[in-house]
């Protein structure tokens, strides 16, 4: 089976979908879940659209690191759009789209189908936030959505007036070998760098993120908060791992950006009382934390991270957000004593969130531990204080999270979750918890990924 | 020339996002900048080689034509066509803003 | 079972299937607790001790086990915490909100506990030090408040990640996790760090100042079994890492020649006698015979540090026997307080009184516990702290000295209020007719612990013959003991005779009690004062604001460190309002502004 059908065939029931308007969301429903299933039997390589020489034509890779990046995405989107597809029906054709958009990202290695890919995500992104009835927000998403890839696109342009060649594998390995001067190739690069970080959500760029998931519904908050992030943070680290060349004053300024998203961002959610804030700031920290892991190279862990944090942020924004769609309100009072009537729910959440802390027995720790492993023997002591500041300060409003969910004298809220929301949390709860304890897998794909190597350069 | 004329667009349309905070001029802003990176992608194809002629394949192929660079203008036209699509989505969010608030000043929408 | 490994899963099934029996009935569930926490005692007692315990691992990854006297030191001495509190839990598993979970937690902090102290692997030291972090966070909740779980996560996760830290910087050195190899490799600035960090760890564990803001709200607020669990069991974590930092590494610093002692040991015995001062005169104020405990528990930790900092065999012997003696007598004093609080409801003294009447055993067992946390013959609290006082002199270390005298006295001051106010005095008229002594399996635990108490007190030997073998393990002269008597430099001590002694005393004074005539009983308010007859029995109650004139010299000094603590959570969370308030608004022109400035920052780098 083809890669390409991947980003065709939903493209196509989109199109589709807006013809037969009753059929949309069953169309929907069978896509993604048939996206999913198509995983299992494709080959990996690379294919070049339209036949050209990779130098050329738009080049789609697959290898095991997109491959972890798809089944990330397909699943996530394939149980958002389980638990929502009926209740936003018109959004239908948008979300095959959306779907269609995102494995175009993580499958092109192409600079500029990138740019494509990011804009059809980033515009069915726009719309799917209208759901949240708050134009403003969905207006500054996509202005400052729409700067950041302007920027990603002047800086491709400057490579390829540069280089002549948008293959992001074939640029890398050309300016690996012929730039002397890395600072000569330091601002596209910046340009680059803001304009993803604005979708993956770096301070200072991501001001467009408390309109969005700070008023997020239960179709908004997973999407954006989990699929979006992970799908953009595997864009970021395929770049970093391909593309990127970090000249001495680029790599300050992007130490100094990133250290600066992760502790801010912990800072920000420390400050917050409202429960979609806390998680919409805590996520702009693991972003950064994300990105700094690629960045200072450590590919395969930072991989098996932004995957891990996907399932775990699904946990979170779905729980939270369907609470604050029952409660009407999402201020830590009036959610206090959540899990008293949902104590399933709760464990799920609970367990997603001490992996989120990198706390024993869940994956998070083995992937944490791992990482801050990595950094010390590299030595790069300063990113490990970092990291474990940063840990402290998330540990402490995630716990008294926690403690409040759990724990109400007067009365809890009644919040109903349906059996597909207990179901889903269950399943990736008990996963988080067996691949913290059974570290086969993890290990396994730790060695798989490590195995790729990185030219792919006639498919 | 065209180059310099570029970057000033790109530089007045971020202009403009800074200092405006009515919703249609920032789509203008927008829009300013993106024509300015558009011309900017032109004359990437271009530079030095003001005799070229058109990327156009005809019958007779000599040797001695210089041709500019297709490639960016096939870009562009992509380009172009995203940001038509960008502006007609802020278009209609400034619609529904104006539903709203009644106004297209940011400011007066006030902050929650 | 002889297999540390078979140990560790046992108790981990154990855990859940006490989780999945305390879903249908909790008192069960928590029944299985007593049995798997003996079961792991009597193992890690009778293997240990012996010496047979097998440390080959077949099932588990990545974990490995040592025997080392050190470990098993602590891992029988902490599983007896976790056995004898055990008993308890049936009998307040009703008052907890998530029983089963509760049973499931407890096994799952023993089963960590079994992890830390015989591992030889730092990793895995990590791994169990951060299970039993979340594992105990969430008994604390089920207590009287939420809130104070979260001090005490901050707070243990800090002392963890400094933990992590220190192993990290070794493993980056060495090239390995394996405990004594990381320990001795390190040198120069290195171990320096290591040393830092350890103790940091150590201390966040303990609840030594300046890092020692959590440990009386827990110790207050957890439920009552879990608060011996901490103040018995927990704590000593702080200890082990303390006697790996301490002792276990070499020791680096400036040497000062002196003192001889290196700079670091004694800013080390500084701090520890700043908590000693600290625990002191806070628990000297307390209303709460909980909190005042919790306190003390606080200054006795400090006298762990000031012990392991100084070096000396009888410094080190007197430490390591201080963490037997004060992890007996704390969870005895606690198991009582909270005897008392389950049958009336209350810890606070000014509400109690007289319960001696109903609840005898209880108060012997109180007298006894806080008789040898005093350091009074002829308990064994009293040995330990002669043996700290003993080191603390031989190394001429006048200020410490004086905070560990002044730290015992201050302790006659406290622990004999609840005493007085809990169980002397007049019986309260609410509590005449309802209250009962202590259910039988309560009173087992706590009858074994005071006899402990005495045991350690009068018979040492055995104890300090172990601590002995233990300091030929670590490399340091061993203590001159006869089966009698200790030898330290200033004079011989026969713990025994001086237990004869009191025993003589008591038995005098028993003669004289039953030859005089009976003394009346008079009801609470049987007595006027100032013409006017007495309605309202506190404020008689001699107990309240005991110590008030003390307290007033420095009431406006306790508060500094917790003003710190909360002036820096105030600050973090004014850095995230204001960066959210700058960036954070609906108006693109801030990113635009953001984007401008990063790349004029490059540009300004690169190109000009």
């Amino acid at each position: 089976m083809s890669i390409v059908l991947l980003i065709a065939v939903p493209l196509f029931f989109a199109f589709l979908g807006i013809i037969l308007k009753k059929a949309a969301p069953y169309f929907l429903l069978l896509v993604s879940f048939f996206n999913v299933l198509a995983l299992g039997f494709i080959s990996q390589g690379a294919i070049v659209i339209g036949g050209y020489s990779s130098f050329y034509g738009i080049q789609l890779v697959l290898n095991s690191y997109s491959l972890i990046g798809l089944y990330v995405v397909n699943t996530l989107f394939f149980v958002i759009v389980a638990i929502n597809c009926f209740k936003h029906k018109k959004l239908s054709p948008i979300l095959l789209i959306s779907l269609a958009g995102l494995n175009g990202l993580l499958l092109t290695n192409d600079l500029f189908n990138l740019f494509v890919f990011m804009e059809i995500a980033g515009i069915s992104a726009y719309l799917i936030t209208t759901t949240t009835k708050d134009p403003k927000s969905t207006f500054n998403y996509l202005v400052l959505g729409t700067i950041g890839s302007s920027f990603y696109l002047l800086g491709l342009i400057i490579l390829y007036a540069m280089f002549g060649v948008l293959n992001i594998r074939i640029l890398g390995n050309i300016i690996e070998g012929v730039v002397t001067n890395k600072a000569a190739v330091a601002l596209p690069f910046l340009f680059i760098f803001i304009g993803l970080g604005v979708e993956t959500k770096l301070l200072p760029f991501n001001s467009w993120v408390k309109g969005i998931l700070g008023k997020s519904n239960a179709l908004t908050g997973p999407l954006v908060g989990a699929v979006y992030a992970s799908a953009f943070a595997f864009v970021f680290g395929n770049l970093l791992r391909y593309l990127f060349v970090f000249s001495e004053s680029l790599l300050l300024i992007v130490s100094i950006l990133l250290v600066a998203t992760i502790l801010i961002g912990e800072a920000m959610a420390y400050a917050s009382t409202k429960v979609r804030e806390i998680l919409l700031f805590s996520s702009i920290a693991q972003a950064g934390v994300a990105v700094l892991v690629f960045a200072l190279g450590y590919y395969t862990w930072g991989t098996i991270l932004i995957a891990l944090n996907g399932f775990s942020k699904l946990i979170l924004y779905l729980v939270v957000n369907i609470a604050v769609d029952q409660v009407k309100s999402d201020e830590l009072s009036a959610l206090k004593g959540l899990f008293v009537n949902n104590k399933l729910i709760g464990a799920g959440f609970s367990v997603a969130t001490l992996s989120i802390l990198g706390l024993p027995i869940f994956a998070g720790f083995i992937v944490k531990m791992n990482i801050l492993v990595a950094m010390a023997n590299t030595p790069k002591f300063f990113f490990v204080g970092v990291i474990l500041l940063a840990s402290l300060i998330e540990g402490i409003y995630f716990i008294k999270l926690l403690i409040n969910f759990w724990f109400e004298q007067d009365q809890a809220p009644r919040v109903k979750y349906s059996y597909v929301v207990i179901y889903v949390t269950l399943v990736i709860a008990l996963l988080i918890t067996v691949f913290g304890v059974y570290l086969e897998p993890l290990n396994s794909i730790h060695s798989t990924l490590n195995l790729v190597k990185g030219v792919v350069m006639h498919g | 020339m065209l180059l310099y004329a570029s970057v000033l667009l790109i530089v007045i349309g971020l202009y403009g996002l800074l200092t405006n905070r009515n919703v249609i001029k920032i789509i203008l802003s927008l829009n300013v900048l993106e024509i300015g990176l558009n011309i900017f992608i032109i004359t990437v194809g271009f530079l030095d080689l003001e005799e070229a002629i058109a990327p156009i394949i005809t019958l007779q192929q000599r040797a001695s034509v210089i041709v500019v660079d297709p490639l960016p203008q096939a870009l562009v036209l992509t380009a172009i066509v995203i940001g038509v699509g960008t502006t007609a989505i802020g278009l209609s969010l400034a619609k529904k803003m104006y539903d709203k608030y009644h106004t297209f000043n940011l400011d007066e929408m006030g902050e929650e | 079972m002889a297999s540390l490994e078979l140990l560790l899963i046992f108790t981990l099934i154990s855990g859940v299937i006490a989780y999945l029996v305390g879903k249908v009935h909790p008192k069960t569930g928590s029944i299985l607790t007593i049995i798997v926490s003996g079961i792991v005692f009597a193992s890690l007692a009778y293997f240990g001790l012996n010496e047979q315990l097998l440390t080959k691992v077949s099932y588990l990854p990545y974990i490995s086990f040592i025997q080392t006297p050190l470990a098993i030191f602590f891992g029988v001495l902490v599983s007896f915490v976790f056995f004898m509190v055990s008993f308890f839990n049936p009998y307040f598993i009703d008052k907890y909100t998530y029983k089963a979970v509760y049973s499931l937690l407890y096994l799952l902090s023993l089963a960590g506990i079994i992890g830390i102290f015989f591992t030889d692997n730092f990793m895995t030291l990590f791994f169990f030090f951060e299970l039993v972090v979340w594992s105990s966070l969430f008994l604390i909740p089920l207590g009287r408040d939420e809130e104070v779980s979260v001090w005490y996560f901050g707070f243990s996760v800090f002392g963890s990640f400094a933990l992590l830290s220190a192993i990290l910087l070794m493993q980056s050195v060495t090239g390995t996790f394996d405990i004594t190899t990381g320990l001795q490799a390190v040198s120069g600035f290195n171990r320096l760090s290591v040393f830092i960090l350890l103790l940091i760890a150590a201390f966040a564990k303990l609840g030594a100042f300046p890092l020692h803001y959590w440990l009386p709200k827990v110790l207050t607020d957890s439920p009552d079994p879990v608060t011996s669990i901490f103040s018995g069991g927990l704590e000593k974590l702080g200890a082990f890492i303390a006697v790996l930092g301490l002792v276990k590494l070499v020791p680096t610093g400036f040497f000062i020649d002196v003192m001889d002692m290196y700079l670091t040991h004694y800013i080390l015995a500084i701090l520890g006698s700043l908590t000693i001062i600290g625990g002191t005169v806070m628990a000297i104020r307390q209303d709460d015979a909980k909190k005042l405990l919790a306190y003390s528990s606080m200054s006795n930790g400090g006298y762990i540090i000031v012990a392991l900092s100084l070096g000396s065999s009888a410094g080190i012997s007197g430490g390591l026997y201080h963490i037997i003696a004060h992890a007996i007598a704390s969870t005895a004093a606690f198991l009582a307080i909270g005897a008392v609080a389950r049958q009336t409801n209350t810890t606070k003294m000014s509400e109690l009184g007289g319960m001696l009447h109903k609840m005898p055993i209880t108060y012997m067992v109180y007298l006894i516990a806080i008789i040898s946390m005093a350091g009074i013959p002829p308990m064994g609290g009293f040995i330990s702290k002669w043996l700290i006082f003993q080191g603390v002199i031989n190394k001429g270390l006048i200020l410490v000295a004086a905070a560990t005298f002044f730290g015992s006295i201050g302790s006659f001051l406290y622990v004999f209020r609840p005493l007085a106010a809990l169980f002397l005095g007049q019986e309260l008229p609410q509590f005449k007719e309802t209250i009962k002594e202590a259910p039988i399996v309560m009173l087992i635990p706590m009858v074994i612990l005071s006899l402990l108490n005495i045991v350690t007190g009068v018979y040492p030997t055995n104890i300090l013959a172990y601590i002995n073998t233990l300091l030929v393990d670590l490399n340091i002269v061993q203590l001159d003991i006869t089966r009698w008597t200790i030898v330290g430099t200033n004079g011989t001590l026969n713990p025994a005779l001086i237990a004869v002694m009191f025993a003589l005393g008591v038995f005098i004074a028993f003669i004289i009690f039953i030859s005089l005539k009976k003394s009346r009983k008079v009801e609470l308010m049987d007595t006027y004062t100032a013409a006017n007859f007495i309605y309202t029995e506190e404020l008689l109650h001699y107990s309240v604001d005991f110590y008030a004139p003390i307290e007033r010299l420095y009431e406006p000094y306790i508060h500094f460190m917790k003003k710190f603590y909360q002036a820096l959570a105030n600050k973090v969370r004014e850095v995230g309002a204001l960066v959210k308030y700058y960036i954070f608004t609906s108006k693109p022109e801030v990113a635009t502004f953001f984007i401008m400035l990063v790349i004029a920052i490059l540009l300004w780098g690169d190109l000009v």
